[in-house]
């Protein structure tokens, strides 16, 4: 490790509602991979936001090789030396690898495009991390690993000093893991510090020099990692416990009946042959890796999305299920792991998002009644303890967490029977994330069913009554949450054809 | 509500301010304008068919879509409706429902277009726009289509040439009837509400459990009625329509609709503010008209109208970019107070 490159003091940073970094300290020497860990919505990204000059900080300081500065957007901290490369790619799928790698700083020959010379750097810039890949073809064509690869010599093409890595594991296969890992090990030796965030405690201990732990906004600590054990790092983040232990047995009982049956679903190509029950008063985890197909399943089963064959039974009665609005008028609610694309109206008031479904009850004589909508929607954001100064606030002036709660009333001024909740607790801090888990164990025990996409095994363990496994669009497992082991669930989450 | 009536208000405030300022200052140069009661009858039945017309559209551009088509599905609607009364063939009352059914249809025809064949609103409407004008000219096979003057027909809906009775502007009686039940359907029915949502964010709607193909269809059919209604006032007032014309009245609407406060991202809507845009083009319309005369200025009051009112709908919208940041600082600084002042307590 080297000297340090980077230093970022008490740096304080509020949002819409939220003090989001509470005097976080960061430091990265060159040559160093430092993890950056914490729960979601503990605040890594923001902090990254800040860094790289997204978010302008409301206090602290940031000295980058020994010069205090302030960022006002990407493209002075590109200037500086940082990189980032995002959680989701930004990148234009329809251009080729060489134009995405060079777009804004084309070689030019005379007023002409020097697209031969483009593509002979490309490859240059490939060999030297490592990586085969053609910068001919279009970006759209690899995958996702292959193009986070595409970023990096991106970022060292641009001479980065420093290298941000958000989540970057997060939708590779084992082999491209292993790459991606090559490339960081070599771009340490050339001395570029990386910060580097991920929720794989295993890979935290193979890669990273140090690690920094946040928790809701403050700084927890920083540690050496060769001097702890996972289970250390574990305590920093979660500090008091909220995940509780995993549930030991299931709590339905064994004659609850069926209230959804799903046969033969097949959907698209990530959806094959899925067929399961779900008793009443149950929650059914659904464990597995991305891209295994769970989001797609839910989908299919709601009508969000054309499915090829598949009948859907409620209460053993089968249903023609073709739109949202059919899955609705059976009782089925489902709640997006995407919530601006899918589920907030950020423009609408409180109000207003949390009676949008339910919107029939309060008509009276051909008039809303807006006053009663005020009035429920209230009582009900008050039950899920929702932070809002009005119920005419607008939605994107609150947290996640408080907009994911605004979805829940959504659905239940609905009165839903079957709830599908697609990664309920991305992107939602600690302290909600708990209050998530006791609104689906109320939901469950006032009869509700619960279907629980997760990709956080201690979610799944802590709250399902029972566990489906996918793995490429099949269901691979089906198992009682006291066989669950987060071993099991992971045996069959990689039970590839 | 409360944070956000007011506002609403505000702007129409500013723009009906804006109209009567203009008015007038422009009866300064030339009393004539108000003076002359044939000339404020001249300019409600002016601005009758594009206030409808903007009441209409307002929908569509609330879902988020745009609707080329008004100014040519209106003519096509006289056109074709005058055609059937000249001929002989229908009676004066008949063209009435003739007009609001060719309306009407033409509006679903773009809201199938939309909604089911998912075509981008601004390519299925321009569609509609060509094909309404082209074909209704190509039926009625002659240059210009004369409706009767001095019926109870004009001074149902225009009444300019009649006694005294012409004195009183009927047409803003209609226009605030149906601004009433635009209010109605836009705020307080849950088509309304729905189409907000959509405008926002459909695909959300959607998986609310909304039908939201059925809501855009609505609103493009209720353009398109409104279309019709337009087409009524308009072969009213000016009983010989040619068949050349109605182009460019769609982007006139279209402008009074977002000088008064309709967002054309969708998902925001002022159904007054259509009306009071309407009548604040109308003003300078018909105003400049009158002061370029009196001052002897040899300009065509068309072209000045068109350069002042470009001005006003970007200068209008910008102002309101303007304020809707500063309202979102100042509620992000409450909502800021609002967490510090909670913090102790965590």
């Amino acid at each position: 490790m080297g000297e340090t490159i980077l230093q970022m003091q008490g740096i304080q940073k509020y949002f819409s509602g939220v003090h989001a970094l509470k005097g976080v300290d960061f430091e990265l020497k060159a040559g160093e991979v430092h993890a950056l860990m914490g729960e979601n919505g503990a605040g890594k990204s923001t902090l990254i936001k800040v860094l790289c000059g997204i978010h302008k900080r409301d206090g602290g300081s940031v000295t980058l090789f020994g010069q205090d500065v302030n960022f006002h957007n990407i493209a002075e901290s590109q200037a500086a030396g940082i990189s980032v490369i995002h959680q989701e790619l930004n990148m234009m799928n329809h251009l080729t690898v060489a134009q995405n790698m060079f777009i804004g700083r084309e070689p030019k020959k005379g007023i002409m495009i020097d697209d031969s010379r483009m593509i002979r750097e490309a490859k240059a810039l490939f060999d030297r991390i490592g990586v085969k890949i053609d910068p001919t073809v279009k970006l759209g064509e690899l995958t996702v690993g292959k193009q986070q690869m595409v970023e990096i010599a991106k970022a060292v093409s641009r001479d980065c000093k420093l290298l941000v890595l958000d989540e970057p594991t997060a939708a590779l296969t084992q082999p491209e893991v292993e790459e991606l890992f090559k490339i960081m090990n070599d771009l340490r030796d050339k001395g570029i510090g990386m910060i580097y965030i991920s929720h794989r405690m295993d890979e935290i201990n193979r890669i990273s020099d140090r690690v920094t732990v946040m928790r809701d906004g403050e700084y927890v600590g920083t540690v050496n990692t060769a001097d702890v054990t996972k289970d250390d790092i574990v305590k920093m983040m979660v500090g008091r416990v909220i995940m509780g232990d995993k549930k030991a047995a299931s709590t339905v009982p064994a004659d609850a009946p069926v209230v959804l049956e799903v046969k033969n679903l097949n959907a698209g190509k990530a959806v094959k042959n899925v067929s399961f029950q779900l008793h009443r008063g149950e929650i059914l985890g659904f464990a597995g890796l991305m891209g295994a197909g769970r989001t797609e399943v839910a989908r299919a089963l709601y009508g969000a999305d054309p499915r090829q064959t598949g009948e859907i039974y409620i209460n053993g009665k089968p249903v023609n299920i073709k739109t949202p609005e059919q899955a609705v008028k059976n009782g089925i609610c489902y709640l997006s792991e995407d919530r601006k694309r899918y589920g907030l109206m950020l423009g609408k008031s409180v109000s207003e998002n949390s009676a949008i479904a339910s919107l029939d009850k309060f008509i009276k004589n051909g008039w809303i009644d807006d006053k009663e909508i005020a009035k429920v929607a209230a009582e009900t954001n008050g039950l899920l303890r929702t932070k809002t100064p009005s119920m005419e606030q607008l939605l994107k002036n609150l947290s996640g967490g408080n907009q994911q709660k605004v979805i829940i009333a959504r659905w239940l001024m609905k009165d839903c029977d079957i709830f599908i909740f697609d990664e309920p607790t991305r992107g939602i801090d600690v302290g909600a994330k708990s209050e998530m888990y006791t609104l689906m164990e109320d939901l469950a025990a006032k009869g509700k069913s619960v279907i629980m996409i997760s990709s956080e095994l201690a979610e799944i363990q802590r709250l399902s009554d029972r566990v489906i496994v996918m793995c490429e669009g099949r269901i691979t497992g089906e198992l009682d949450i006291a066989d669950a082991t987060q071993e099991e669930i992971m045996k069959y989450a990689t039970m590839r054809d | 509500m409360k944070n956000k009536k007011p506002f609403k208000i505000q702007q129409n405030i500013i723009m009906l301010l804006a109209s009567v300022v203009l008015l007038g200052a422009f009866s300064l140069v030339n009393p004539n304008l108000i003076k002359d009661k044939y000339m404020i009858l001249s300019m409600i039945q002016n601005f009758a068919p594009y206030a409808i017309m903007g009441l209409g559209v307002t929908f569509v551009i609330a879902t988020g879509g745009i609707d080329l088509s008004l100014g040519t599905v209106t003519i096509a609607s006289a056109v074709l409706a005058g055609k059937l009364y000249t001929e002989g063939t229908i009676p004066l009352w008949a063209t009435i429902p003739v007009m609001l059914v060719i309306g009407t249809l033409c509006g679903l025809l773009n809201g199938l277009m939309v909604a089911k064949l998912k075509i981008p609103a601004f390519i299925a409407t321009l569609g509609t726009m060509m094909v309404s004008r082209g074909l209704s000219a190509l039926i009625a096979g002659v240059p210009n289509i004369f409706f009767p003057t001095g019926t109870w027909y004009n001074k149902t809906f225009s009444s300019l040439s009649v006694g005294d009775v012409s004195a009183i502007p009927v047409g803003m009686f209609w226009v605030l009837g149906l601004m009433l039940i635009c209010m109605y359907l836009m705020y307080k029915n849950k088509i309304g509400r729905y189409i907000l949502a959509i405008g926002s964010n459909e695909e959300a709607t959607r998986l609310s459990g909304i039908n939201t193909d059925n809501y855009k269809i609505f609103a493009y059919t209720f353009a398109g009625l409104f279309c019709g209604i337009a087409a009524i006032f308009y072969s009213a007032a000016f009983p010989t329509i040619s068949c050349a014309t109605g182009n460019g009245m769609e982007l006139d609407a279209i402008a009074g609709v977002y000088i008064g406060g309709t967002s054309s991202a969708g998902g925001v809507a002022s159904v007054s503010g259509s009306v009071i845009g309407a009548a604040l083009l109308v003003v300078i319309r018909s105003g400049l008209n009158m002061v370029l005369a009196k001052l002897g200025i040899n300009l065509n009051s068309a072209y000045v109208t068109y350069v002042l009112t470009g001005i006003i709908v970007v200068v209008a919208i910008l102002l309101d970019i303007i304020k809707t940041n500063n309202q979102n600082k100042v509620k992000i600084e409450k909502v800021e107070e609002a967490a510090k002042a909670e913090a102790p307590k965590a």
